[in-house]
């Protein structure tokens, strides 16, 4: 719990690494998580920092990686996930682990380049038999003039009328065949004619299977496609036109006899190649199965060896170049951890000397680190949702725990919904080591990290729900109804009390709709009831306005104690901080101010409870009028609450009076006398009392060389820290302005506790609505149907209950209660200035697959 | 245009206009050059623009890395951006999207051809195409034997088809007709994409109309500052000009009359717009014409983001990365070629 209070105090470390265990060291810090790195090369851009080539070649490294597991994704070959993770690789092996990368990437292009060529070459064949089947029929058709066009050049000399235009031209006819995508049928054959002037008969077909191109290696549709023509200078536009739209161009056979025998001849090279692609996929396979064994861990190892090498680049050189020196920032409870670490890592490394650490003084804020668990993480990320807390800062996480779900549990009050939610955040904590649920999607997510709040948000509505006696809207009697109706009746009570109260008989009971029970008639109450209220409201018309003034006022108390503790833990900063006028001239006199005013109000209501009965309740004055005459003083007198109340009100508003000026001037004031009369005196240093003055002594017992370089790590430190200059003015304003919002604040902070009221009537109106709406149709029905009717509409009641009371409701009055804590509470007190400490781990490098697929 | 097009701009545009606000913050800072200016190899260099958004494009790229590979990723990751825009975009904002693509076009087309006249392969000049002005039938271009041959049978369907209206000859396609050509398609290009815009209306004609005159008059100047010297007469070169801008049409005239550099400077100077450009010329770092042109375009698309519910966003960003692009291959060059004196002569975007 110590823990949660504050975060830990952290201190600067100065690690001296030698540069042959560097890496090992950082290794070892890196697996146990303790340390933040500072980065010391801040003005040096990333590729001249000092481990660049290295990191490049990590990166090499990520490259071959990410291909090798592109290329094991599309053989469909199952990753395995190592359940460990293994250490970063060692010196030694990062070579021997490059080479094998390499090689293994070398081998596997060539494999896949062969295999792809292969594949291309295949299809390249099935293609042209595809091309010389279909172009069959075309051929048929032009049948009879295929042996004269054949015989056409030998018969030049004769005169064929026919063909003299031919002649004329000295052309031959040529054809052109292939394949086409199907998209481009149009455009190419368009093109064709308007580029040949009509020269040409093209003619195509469909291909009745789809095949896949080459190329793109996507699977389309294909027309086969023969043009004729006349012409060599036709023939080039032909060709230069085919190549344009990406024809795959087959010689075409001119004879039946040449035809056959290219189809034969395809045929037995596609059945070779076959079987050589059959052999090269599985010589592949071999090969990938190979490298998918070791594939997880190389990955992970070179994420290490990446991330170590990046905060090396973060670390200085000393002036010989022999050892790094790191700056860390590190929680004090864990340096004997990082001693531990840095001798490890010597050790394993076996240098000689081995590296060590030194603690130096800082004025700088360190990061804020405060250790969570499973259970306070929730919370705490709540808090740091609003501003991760200043170094030292008293953590409102701590209270969260408890006041945050109750805060949600006063809107949520039902002792149904808060049993339904209680279950449902019991199913989550239960199973929360399923994988299924740690890597389910967003909103399920959100929710199970919420886990511990939905349970503690559970329990605490089915408390508050008790307390409302409201279980889906509808009152339990646990405990049997105090307020007795029979006592009402005439008949039960002497004559002559009939006298004095107004009793109930046959006629008054038949004939008015609406009875009243009266407290002050002896039986019918008979005191409190055990827990919560009454279930006898339930039935009563006036329940709403008994439940307001009850949930009102009980919402003004929630909120003034709330804010009053919220007043109080910043004493305890200032007491942290020593800054003990600050208690005197601010926390004080607010203190005053809220309790003055707010205290008395909480006070009267608590006072009219307790002093005015089911009798006297006639006398009673109203609280709102004594509290306005409180401020008004008006010149009729009411009778008051009790005797003197006139001089103890005088007296509170002198004081609160009084507060105000203190709080606007006081602490401004106080501080210029400081700086004025005693300005040396280190009591008006804002912030952090840090300096640790053995550590100085601890650096002059270091070599020279190190003494120097602590020395310089000394005035850097200085340079960190702007020298504060007193400028009255501005703290005068923004002292004046926080007292402007802290007294403006009082006032519209408690009406915004009034939500609590608000919301959990809204809850209880919306449950009763639905309750009326759904089953008390359902129930109404009589008993031949009703059960058939009952079953849906208890389906749907269930739903909308789920759906609307649960989800919605339960969001709104989520979002509500932290809004309560961000702003009416932390407000107080709570700075939430700080930067969190994040420590070089390898826990928080991702150790997901997931990532490299959806990078490759 | 409708009344409070401001209004309904979003239900169309809204996305992408977010989109390419957000593209246009990642534009590297005057930090990122400093830095890259320091690099030593194009290694760091690559290193430092992984911390950019770039992120590592280059990152499966094996060694050694080259100039030209930095250039055609950089490329294709500005192409990606501006085929998502382009898939996502509604009318009008395709229309003017295609209007954008087409300078990249002509200049493809102009390039086939010239590597067709110098009998180079196809495949070798495609790499070199602008991936944002690619389009099927460019790869025919080589087909054609005069200008309207090329429109008759290969340009027809494209984009590019409605600006042959002028270039319609049978003149045989050697250097200087192609060059005419790609002139006067420029010119055509220009005038209608500026009419576009003009009728458009509205903010994207306030920011566009600027910008796309400022592009004619540079067109002006540089045709002049390459035609002398050569034989285009003083007549053909005024057919050249695009017939819109703030030199139009007293300036295009005279501009049509200049004969050497110093008259076009006096020319300019009649434009308080040029003025300053032209004085600016050959001042600190020996800045070129072409330099102080580019600063000035860069300074004016900077400026169409300062205007909401509009196009010209899309077309600033595009220019604004090209030129970023362009500095980017500068630095890298000076770094591979080691010829570190220059290497300051980036445009910087502001």
């Amino acid at each position: 719990m110590g823990s949660l209070f504050r975060s830990e105090t952290m201190c600067l470390a100065q690690l001296f690494l030698q540069s042959g265990t560097a890496y090992e060291c950082l290794s070892a810090l890196g697996e146990k998580g303790l340390v933040q790195f500072r980065d010391l090369n801040q003005n040096v851009s990333s590729f001249q920092r000092k481990f660049v080539g290295e990191v490049k070649r990590c990166e090499e490294l990520e490259r071959i990686l990410v291909y090798l597991v592109q290329e094991i994704n599309r053989a469909d070959i199952p990753l395995p996930e190592g359940e460990a993770s293994p250490p970063a690789p060692p010196l030694k092996q990062v070579l021997e682990m490059q080479e094998q990368l390499q090689k293994l990437e070398v081998e596997l292009k060539e494999v896949t380049k062969n295999k792809e060529k292969l594949r291309k070459n295949l299809l390249e064949l099935i293609e042209y038999t595809h091309m010389l089947r279909v172009t069959k029929t075309f051929v048929k058709r032009n049948v009879e003039f295929e042996p004269t066009y054949e015989e056409f050049p030998s018969l030049e000399n004769e005169s064929l009328l026919d063909y003299s235009c031919m002649q004329r031209l000295g052309a031959k006819l040529g054809f052109v065949s292939g394949l086409i995508n199907q998209g481009k049928v149009e455009a190419f054959e368009k093109m064709l004619w308007r580029a040949c002037k009509g020269y040409t008969i093209v003619s195509y077909a469909e291909l009745d299977e789809s095949l896949e191109d080459p190329e793109t290696g996507e699977v389309i549709k294909w027309y086969v496609f023969l043009i004729s023509f006349w012409g060599e200078q036709i023939g080039h536009k032909v060709k230069k036109i085919c190549d344009c739209y990406h024809c795959h161009v087959y010689p075409y056979p001119n004879t039946a006899e040449e035809r056959r025998e290219i189809q034969e001849g395809l045929n037995t090279r596609i059945q070779d190649l076959y079987t050589v692609l059959h052999k090269t996929e599985d010589y592949l396979r071999q090969v990938l199965c190979k490298a998918a064994e070791s594939v997880y861990s190389r990955v992970i190892q070179v994420k290490k060896m990446k991330a170590i090498y990046h905060m090396l680049n973060m670390c200085s050189f000393d002036v010989t170049n022999k050892c790094l020196i790191a700056e860390v920032w590190c929680p004090e409870a864990d340096l004997q951890d990082l001693r531990q670490a840095l001798e490890e890592g010597s050790r394993e490394s076996g240098a000689t000397i081995p590296s060590f650490m030194n603690i130096i003084p800082t004025k700088e804020t360190p990061p804020t680190r405060i250790r969570t668990n499973k259970f306070t993480e929730g919370f705490q990320n709540i808090v740091d949702a609003y501003g991760v807390g200043s170094y030292r800062e008293v953590n409102p996480a701590l209270f969260t725990i408890i006041t945050f779900p109750f805060l949600f549990a006063v809107m949520f009050g039902d002792f149904g919904h808060g049993f339904v939610m209680f279950l449902f955040a019991l199913l989550l904590v239960l199973n929360e080591n399923h994988p299924r649920l740690n890597q389910s999607q967003e909103i399920m997510r959100m929710f199970f990290n919420g886990r511990y709040i939905l349970l503690l948000m559970g329990l605490f509505s089915v408390y508050t729900g008790l307390i409302y006696n409201d279980c889906f809207s509808k009152s339990v009697n646990l405990f049997g109804s105090r307020w007795n109706v029979s006592a009402m009746y005439s008949s039960s009570h002497t004559p002559t009390e009939h006298k004095e109260m107004v009793l109930w008989n046959d006629s008054v009971v038949r004939h008015n709709r609406i009875l009243q029970l009266d407290p002050s008639i002896p039986g019918v109450f008979q005191g409190p009831y055990p827990l919560g209220i009454d279930p006898i409201w339930n039935l009563a018309t006036n329940r709403l306005t008994f439940l307001n003034s009850f949930k009102m006022k009980m919402s003004v108390i929630l909120g003034i104690i709330h804010m009053t503790f919220g007043v109080i833990l910043g004493i305890f900063n200032h007491l942290h901080f020593k800054k003990k006028f600050n208690i005197y001239l601010v926390s004080i006199p607010e203190l005053l101010f809220m309790l003055c005013i707010f205290g008395y109000l909480i006070f009267m209501i608590f006072y009219k409870w307790l002093v005015f009965s089911a009798e006297t309740s006639r006398v009673a004055p109203s609280i709102l009028i004594e509290f306005i005459n409180m401020f008004l003083f008006p010149a009729s007198k009411t009778n008051g609450l009790y005797t003197g109340q006139e001089h103890v009100q005088r007296v509170l508003l002198v004081v609160t009076a009084l507060s105000v000026p203190v709080l606007f001037l006081g602490k401004p004031l106080f501080l210029l006398w400081l700086h004025n009369g005693r300005s040396c005196l280190g009591v008006n240093r804002r912030g952090y009392t840090l300096v640790r003055k053995d550590s100085e002594e601890e650096v002059s017992l270091l070599g020279n060389q190190d003494v120097e370089e602590g020395n310089n790590r000394m005035e850097d430190g200085c340079r960190g820290v702007t020298c504060e200059e007193f400028n009255f003015g501005e703290i005068l304003m923004t002292q004046v302005i926080h007292s402007i919002e802290y007294c403006l604040g009082c006032i519209s902070n408690t009406a915004s506790y009034l939500r609590l009221w608000a919301l959990s009537l809204a809850h209880a109106q919306l449950s009763d609505v639905l309750w009326a709406m759904l089953m008390r149709v359902g129930l109404r029905v009589d008993t031949t149907y009703g059960v058939l009717l009952l079953l849906p509409v208890i389906a749907l009641f269930a739903v909308l209950t789920i759906f609307i009371l649960l989800i919605m409701e339960g969001l709104s009055a989520f979002l509500h209660a932290i809004r309560l804590h961000w702003v009416e509470f932390q407000n107080k007190f709570y700075i939430g200035a700080g930067t969190k400490f994040v420590p070089f781990s390898f826990s928080l490098l991702s150790s997901k697959f997931s990532n490299d697929n959806s990078a490759a | 245009m409708l009344e409070g097009a401001e209004l309904y701009f979003n239900v169309d545009h809204g996305y992408l206009e977010g989109l390419v606000r957000g593209c246009k913050a990642s534009l590297l800072t005057q930090q990122d050059y400093i830095n890259l200016v320091q690099c030593e190899t194009l290694e760091d260099l690559k290193i430092h623009l992984q911390t950019t958004d770039y992120g590592n494009f280059l990152a499966n790229q094996t060694n050694p890395l080259t100039v030209s590979k930095i250039d055609t990723e950089m490329r294709k990751r500005l192409c990606g951006e501006f085929e998502y825009f382009r898939n996502h975009s509604l009318e009008p904002l395709s229309t003017f999207l295609t209007y954008m693509t087409c300078s990249y076009m002509i200049d493809n087309v102009i390039l086939l051809m010239n590597g067709a006249l110098q009998k180079k392969s196809v495949k070798e000049i495609l790499v070199k195409c602008h991936p944002l002005g690619r389009f099927t039938e460019m790869e025919a271009v080589n087909i054609a034997e005069t200008p309207s041959d090329l429109f008759n049978a290969i340009l027809v369907e494209t984009p590019l088809a409605p600006f042959f209206q002028d270039c319609m000859s049978e003149n045989a396609l050697d250097e200087l007709n192609i060059e005419l050509l790609r002139n006067k398609l420029y010119k055509s290009y220009l005038e209608t994409f500026y009419k576009f815009c003009k009728n458009h209306g509205d903010v994207t004609a306030e920011v566009m109309c600027p910008i796309l005159e400022f592009e004619a008059d540079r067109r002006a100047f540089i045709i002049t500052l390459n035609s002398f010297g050569t034989e285009l007469s003083k007549e053909d070169r005024e057919t050249l000009y695009p017939a819109f801008g703030k030199l139009y049409p007293e300036g295009l005239r005279l501009l049509a009359q200049a004969e050497d550099f110093d008259q076009m400077k006096t020319i300019a100077d009649h434009y308080e717009v040029y003025k300053p450009l032209f004085e600016a010329i050959g001042g600190n770092g020996g800045k070129t014409l072409e330099d102080v042109f580019y600063e000035r375009e860069v300074q004016m698309n900077v400026l169409a983001f300062n205007r909401q519910f509009h196009y010209g966003v899309f077309y600033a960003y595009v220019k604004l990365k090209e030129q970023e692009m362009r500095n980017i291959v500068w630095i890298a060059e000076c770094i591979s070629q080691r010829h570190r004196t220059k290497i300051n002569s980036y445009i910087p975007i502001l």
